[in-house]
Parts: C-alpha cells; structure tokens; sequence
C-alpha cells in the first residue's frame, strides 16, 4: 500500500482506488473518501503531537519499558493500591499483567511480521504457538530434559539452551511450510482467499492436535523448572520464573531489532515490506524474504509457548484460538505491521486482561479484549499511535 | 460414489463388513448368485465410468454415443435388480447371499442409498442434455427426492435421524444464510455463530419454564428472525467502513463476545455456562415433534425451500444486483448511487435473520442451547460448507452443506464402527489392529481444515461455482497481474 489510508471499500476494489486515489484521478463520493489518519476533527488535533511523542518513545521503548518496570515497582513499594487486607493486590497484578504480556507481545510479533510484509492475518500463528508448546514438550521428554533442568543451576541452562533453538527451529520450519503450502500460490489472489486458507490452516492445526494429543490438558513438566523467589518489594514476591520470563522477552525483542534493523535479510524484510514490486527490482528474493519472515514469526511464537509452558505447565490444543485472537488484538492496539507496536501493544493487552478482570471479574477479561480489538479496528485501524511505512517491519 | 460405501462399511450382525466380494465368495451356484453377479456388474461399471469420463477427456478421444446407452441399461437393471434383492431379504425373509441379517443394522439405508445413485445414475445418462442444459433444475430434481426421503432411509437409526438429518438442514439454512452476507456481499462473516446463538437464545428465552413464556414454534422463528436481524444490523453498522479482513477479524470479535456474554449469563437472561434447558417441543395430537424428531427435519426443510426461493428472487431483485456491485467494487457502486450502508446492513441484517431461524429451530430440536454450541468451529464448519459448494451459487452451498454435513455426522461415525469391524482377529485388516482404536470424529477439525485449504487453493469457486464468481474468479487474475506490471499490487 502507498500509504496509511484509513479503512476504504471491501474487496477486490482495494488495490484500484488505493493508487487512482493517490493520483487524484478518479472522483469520489464525499462519504466514502478513504480518510487520511490526519484527517480533520478531534483525532487531527490531537493525534500529530501524539505521534511525535510515539516517535521518541518508539526510539526508546526498552528504556520506557524499563523506567515504567522501575516505577511501577516503586510504586509498589511505597505502597501504592495496598488493599484494606493488606494484600499488595495492584503490584501482583502488575506482575502477572507484564508475565502475560511478555507472552502476548512476542506472538503479537509474528502477526505484525506476516501482516507487515504480505497483508496476511496469518489466522495460524496462534495454533502454531500452541503446536511449539508440544513441540517443546516432546523435546523436553526425548532429550530428558526434565531431569537435566531440575538438577542444577548448570543444569538449567543446558536444558534451556538445548530447548530453546531446538523448538524455535522446529516450529519456525512449521511456519515456512505453511506459507510455502497455504499462502505462496494465493499471494497475487483476492485478500480473503489467503485468509480462508489462513482459517484452514488454523483447524488443521487444531485438529491434528487434538488427534495427537487428546483433549485435555497435558502437562508439560517444565513448570518446575524455575521456582525460588528473586525479591520481595513491599509484600510483593517477584519470582525468579517472573523475571526470566520478562527478561526473555525483553532479550528477544531487542535480537529482532538488531537483525531487522541491522543485516541485509531485516533490510531485504524492511524493503519488501514497504514495496513488494520495488524490491523485486532491485534484487531481492521475495519468496526467500517472507518464508524467512515467517521462521522468525513462528521462532518466536514458540519462545512464547516455553515461556508460557515454564509459567503455567500445561498446554492445550485450543490453547491458541484464543490466545491468537488476544495477541492478534495487541498487534492491532499497536499498529498492525509495526514490530515495536506489537511489543507494546502486548504489555498493554496484558495490562488490560488483568486489570480489566479484576475490575470486571476474571470472566469478563476476554469479552474485554475482544471489545477492545473491535473498538480499535472500527475507529482507529491504524492502531493507536498510526504508524508511518518507514517504521513498518 | 458416496452411495456404494454404505455396502462396505455398514457391520451387519454377523461382525462383517457387507461386502460383495465376500458375498461373491461365499456365494452358492444358482439363480441368487446371478443376480448378485449382474448386480457387480453394472456398480462397477457406473463407478469406473467417470474415470473412463476422465480418460477420455485427457486423450480427448469422446466416448463413443453407446456409452451412455450401455450406462442407462446398467442403471435400470441395477435399479431393478436391488429391489429384488431387496424384496427377497425384507419380504420374503430369504437369505440367499448375504447371510443373517438383523433388524438393528441398517442395510436398509444401503439399499436406499444404492437404490437412490442407481436412479441419479440413470437420470444422468439418460437425460445427459438435459442435465447439461438445465444444471439447477437437475439438481432439484435429483436432491428433493433424496432430501424428503432422507428420513426413511435411515428409519433404524434414530440417533441419525435426531443428529446427521437434522444437522444437515439446520446447517443448510446457516449455509444459506451466510451466503447472504459473504456470496452476494462479499463481506467476510467469521462470527456468524453469533446470530445463530442470537436466534436459539431467542426461542430458549421464549419457549421455556426460565421466563415462564411457552410461545409456538412457528412464532419463535419470526421472533428468532427479527431478534437475530436487528443484533444484524446493530454489530454489522461498525464495521461499515472495514476492508475485508478486518472485516472479518471484527466479526470474529462479535462471533466470541456474544458466547461469552452468555457464559457469563448477561443481565440473568442466558443461564451462564449451563445455558436454558428443557425447551419446549411442538406437538400437534399425532404429530409429535419430541419423540419424531423427522418432523425437525421436514419443517426445516420445507422452510429451507421457502428460503431458497425467496434468496433465489432477492439475489435478481434490485437489492440482489446493489450487494453485488458492492462486492465488485465499492466506491464504483457508491458512485452509481446505491446507498452502501443500507445496502451492507441489509446484508448483514437478512443473513442474521436467516441464522435466527435456524437458532430457533436448533433450540427446539435439542431442548438445550448452553454457550458451547455457538463456538467459533460452527462459524467455520459454515463457511468449509459455502466455500467448499461454491461462494455465491445457492445450488452449491446446498451441495457443499450436504456433503460436508453427511461426511461429519455420519460416515465420520460410521468410520470407527467400520475399522473395529475389519480389523478385528479374523478380518480382512487384522495386521492394523491400531485402526480399531482410531477415533474418526475426532478428525472433523481436520476436515474443515482441509476442506478450506484445498478448495481454496485448487478450486477456488467450489464443487459448484456460480457463474458470475467463475467469470469475476478469471478476471480477477487478470487484473490482479496487470496492477502487479503496474507495480500497484
């Protein structure tokens, strides 16, 4: 796309009245201009100076993220929401809010990746979270890793040394070959085609997962793994589990940063993202560039799915319906296609889940991200803080 | 085909599968064998025609004009040949072939089947122009006596009866109603279980003890429908301005909102997880829809064909013509003066209402709804049937519902009696002892899955694609490559 249009007509006309637009051929009903993000009213106002503030704070999220971890843990040490029981409620929230939105945010990545560079909603990417969770579990089971881990500190980080490359790049294969059998031959076909598949995909997984590993819950052993406390700020006991798990997170991210940012495949990634045909100009192996796009997306879905498995221990084939559908809504909250988005947007959705549930009671906290996912599409599609296409994948 | 398996796998009495080869072995001398031996014959030749079909078409050799003569002959003489044979089992009580046969399998349905592709057979080959010529009359013809007798085929197995038959037209009425908003509209619809939710909490909410309220059936589905259209048009109105996937995704959010909000018994109206129960079921004297589940099946039928018809019109209609303009091309739609909000909110409003009649009716039938049964695999096991019969084609959702329907809720069943038949000690696949243990429902989510993938990627109109699909299918290639030369894709 030429640029950050707001929402336009269904279909097949898309690709028309993107470019006649943009050269101002064609006449257009008042009422169905595609409204330009800088478009008048409230929004105009208030969001320009917004998207500076962004920019600055794009620059130096991990910092943010950081200098608000700092903060909010400071805050719960002086006390901040100390409920009448004297039970540090709001910094275990903040706790669990930044354990689940670590998980969101890196699965939230491989949908801003996908949707960044081929215009997919990969329907998949949640089922292939789930998938990874086995994937690790098997691995963990063949190689022995149980014991290995449980033994000792050296111990431990074999067992995760072994785990982590092991099924990142078992389920990084997963997702290259899902592009390279579902979505390659659909990708010059109507936009909903590929989502069709996308949604094909998504049962096949589950079904094949359930067939494999039955209906219920499996318990993946590794929940053990990490235990003991790092610290206790306030009454609020922070696990050594919550901070590798954060800090897992956070090291992931910084990696894809540096790989998209600073090699030739992150620049061949930046540029197909910005424009397929122009990059195909100058040389660069389109199908190479999404199928590695994909390995990366899927790698980290299943960083996700260990970190997920070493939080709660088990795992379910419908796990990742659900959980896709939330981080999908923390790709969107950030603005689908931008990777930093996609990291923030996923603490944010974390914050929503826990916070929401416990103002609304824990069974309202999905309904809650699921209003919040149909609010931002339906008024603000571009995500919240609108990106521009440079910072796009 | 699908009319020869139940030859193979139906397990009769004697533990084996019903199979000709067995019966041939085991067959004595004489006038019965015969039969069976023409009966062989002329299933084997209309099951290998179509690959003489295919054949020819690849050596582009026709085949010669006798062939659909010769055809014709073997259907008649099947045709005939089965009611013998039925006549001598059932009437007669002779058992010359076959072996015992007992009153709780379901033979019966394999000869009614069998009798039913004999004729469908025969109709093809005898009529072949006319079938060509006049494909959605043909298909009529061929469907309504399979759908009305449907039920009697099955009459030994009622649990069929209440799950496959019913299922199948409920679905078919879900099918046809998202075919509304995604076939005519183009709007991609992933949470259209939502409105069938809307519609069968309608009926429960009305026909129950919860509120003390015992209206009829026949008023629940206007309610049902007129509940379900104006949820419809209130949740399609955001995502007026949406392209199509996210269309779609906000949709999805819809579809999963709508089941929470039951769980979580909203305003004290849903019942939560445990949803509305012992619903009430019509009974007019004789005519009990309870203990005669059929009448489930004939009524949603007969307003299947109401349906139809009225889809059938409204897609010629003004309104019919506007939604497909607006799936071509919107702005271009917009620009020759149909009004696009009312247009898409009709869209949404009359598919929903199509889904609340089916709700209405589903509640009924079952005489519970608890927010499990509007899960997001119903939104999709709607869209496999459309995609899979043919984004648009009224005929081909038909089709698409029926097969994918039949293929779940009975041979996927029938599967896992049949593999513990055979591979039992003894049996033909006694080396695969692990086939006993495979559970075959369990591969319905790989169905949907595969179904979606294949047809999309191989045969993206459907078994049956609607003409103008097929036509916009060829010029959307062309179009799409010309915007890639012009580096606009």
């Amino acid at each position: 796309m030429s640029e950050e249009t707001g929402p336009q007509g269904t279909g097949g006309g898309h690709e028309v009245s993107a470019a006649t637009l943009a050269h101002g051929v064609l006449v257009v009903p008042a009422g169905l201009a595609p409204r330009r993000v800088e478009a008048g009213g409230l929004a105009g106002r208030v969001l320009p100076p917004l998207r500076g503030l962004y920019r600055l704070a794009a620059r130096n999220f991990p910092l943010l993220l950081l200098g608000a971890i700092v903060l909010s843990l400071l805050g719960v040490f002086l006390g901040w929401g100390r409920s009448a029981g004297g039970t540090v409620l709001l910094g275990e929230q903040i706790r669990n809010a930044l354990v689940l939105g670590a998980i969101y945010a890196l699965i939230a990545i491989g949908y801003t990746m996908v949707y960044g560079i081929i215009e997919l909603i990969n329907f998949a990417h949640g089922d292939v979270f789930t998938l990874s969770g086995f994937y690790a579990f098997l691995i963990a089971g063949w190689f022995g890793l149980g014991g290995l881990a449980t033994g000792s500190l050296g111990g431990l980080l074999l067992a995760l040394l072994i785990l982590f490359p092991l099924t990142m790049a078992a389920s990084g294969l997963t997702g290259m070959a899902i592009e390279r059998v579902a979505y390659r031959r659909l990708r010059d076909a109507p936009r909903v085609a590929p989502l069709i598949t996308a949604v094909g995909v998504s049962f096949l997984l589950e079904g094949f997962m359930l067939v494999k590993f039955g209906p219920d819950n499996v318990t993946t052993h590794n929940a053990s793994w990490i235990s003991g406390q790092a610290f206790n700020v306030g009454g609020v006991s922070v696990g050594v589990k919550d901070i590798f798990i954060v800090g897992t997170a956070i090291v992931l991210m910084f990696a894809l940063g540096a790989f998209v940012r600073g090699t030739r495949a992150g620049k061949a990634m930046r540029s197909t993202a910005q424009d397929r045909q122009a990059a195909l100009l100058c040389g660069i192996n389109i199908n190479r560039t999404i199928s590695v796009t994909f390995f990366i997306g899927s790698a980290l879905a299943a960083a996700a799915a260990i970190i997920y498995t070493i939080n709660y221990g088990v795992i379910q084939w419908s796990l990742g319906f659900r959980f896709g559908i939330i981080a999908f809504t923390a790709a969107v909250l950030g603005g689908i296609g931008n990777i930093v988005g996609a990291g923030i947007g996923g603490f944010l959705i974390g914050m929503i889940y826990v916070f929401g549930g416990s103002l609304a009671g824990g069974e309202w906290s999905e309904a809650l991200i699921f209003a919040v996912l149909v609010l931002i599409l339906t008024f603000r599609p571009v995500g919240l803080f609108g990106i521009d296409v440079a910072t796009r994948a | 085909m699908g009319w020869l398996l139940p030859w193979f796998v139906e397990p009769t009495s004697s533990g084996i599968g019903f199979s000709p080869q067995d019966a041939v072995l085991s067959a004595p001398m004489g006038p019965g064998a015969f039969l069976l031996y023409v009966l062989a014959v002329t299933m084997l030749l209309l099951v290998l025609s179509p690959l003489a079909e295919i054949a020819a078409r690849i050596t582009k050799r026709p085949l010669p004009l006798i062939a659909d003569r010769v055809r014709l002959v073997a259907a008649v003489v099947g045709f005939v040949l089965t009611l013998v044979v039925w006549f001598l089992i059932r009437v007669l009580n002779e058992e010359p072939l076959f072996g015992p046969i007992d009153s709780h399998t379901v033979t019966d349905s394999a000869v009614w089947l069998t009798l039913y592709g004999y004729a469908i057979a025969a109709l093809v080959y005898g009529a072949r122009r006319w079938v060509v010529a006049r494909g959605n009359v043909a298909f009529g013809a061929a469907a309504i006596p399979f759908g009305v007798l449907l039920p009697f085929m099955f009459h030994q197995a009622p649990d069929f009866l209440l799950w496959a038959a019913s299922s199948l037209a409920i679905y078919m009425l879900l099918a046809l109603g998202l075919n509304v908003v995604v076939g005519f509209a183009g709007l991609l619809d992933l949470g259209y279980a939502a409105f069938f939710a809307i519609g069968a909490y309608a009926c429960a909410s009305f026909a129950s003890p919860t509120h003390h309220i015992h209206l009829s059936l026949w008023l629940l589905i206007f309610i049902g429908a007129g509940v379900a259209s104006v949820f419809g048009a209130i949740l399609g109105a955001p995502t007026l301005r949406l392209r199509g996937d996210y269309l779609a995704i906000v949709t999805l959010g819809f579809g999963e909102i709508i089941p929470d909000l039951a769980t979580n018994n909203v305003f004290g109206l849903t019942g939560g997880p445990n949803g509305l129960s012992s619903i009430d079921q019509p009974r007019y004297g004789p005519v009990n829809f309870g203990t005669n589940p059929q009448w489930f099946y004939w009524s949603v039928l007969a307003i299947s064909v109401i349906v139809v018809i009225f889809l059938r019109n409204i897609e010629r209609s003004r309104v019919g013509r506007a939604w497909v303009a607006l799936r071509e091309d919107e702005i271009a739609a917009a620009a020759t003066g149909i009004n696009t909000t009312t247009t898409k909110l009709l869209a949404f409003a009359m598919g929903a209402s199509v889904a609340g009649v089916a709700g209405a009716f589903y509640g009924s039938l079952v005489t519970i709804v608890s927010p499990d049964d509007f899960s997001f695999a119903v939104s999709v096991a709607v869209i496999s049937m459309i995609v899979l019969g043919g984004i648009g084609n009224i005929v081909g959702v038909i089709l698409g519902s029926s097969v994918l329907t039949l293929s779940i809720f009975w041979i996927l069943p029938h599967m896992n009696e049949w593999s513990m038949t055979v591979s039992a000690p003894g049996k033909p696949l006694e080396f695969l002892p692990g086939l006993a243990t495979v559970n075959f429902t369990q591969y319905t989510y790989m169905v949907y899955g595969i179904a979606l993938i294949l047809m999309m990627l191989f045969r993206p109109g459907g078994l049956l694609p609607s003409r103008a699909r097929r036509v916009e299918l060829e010029a959307g290639i062309e179009s799409e490559s010309l915007a890639a030369v012009q580096g606009r894709a």
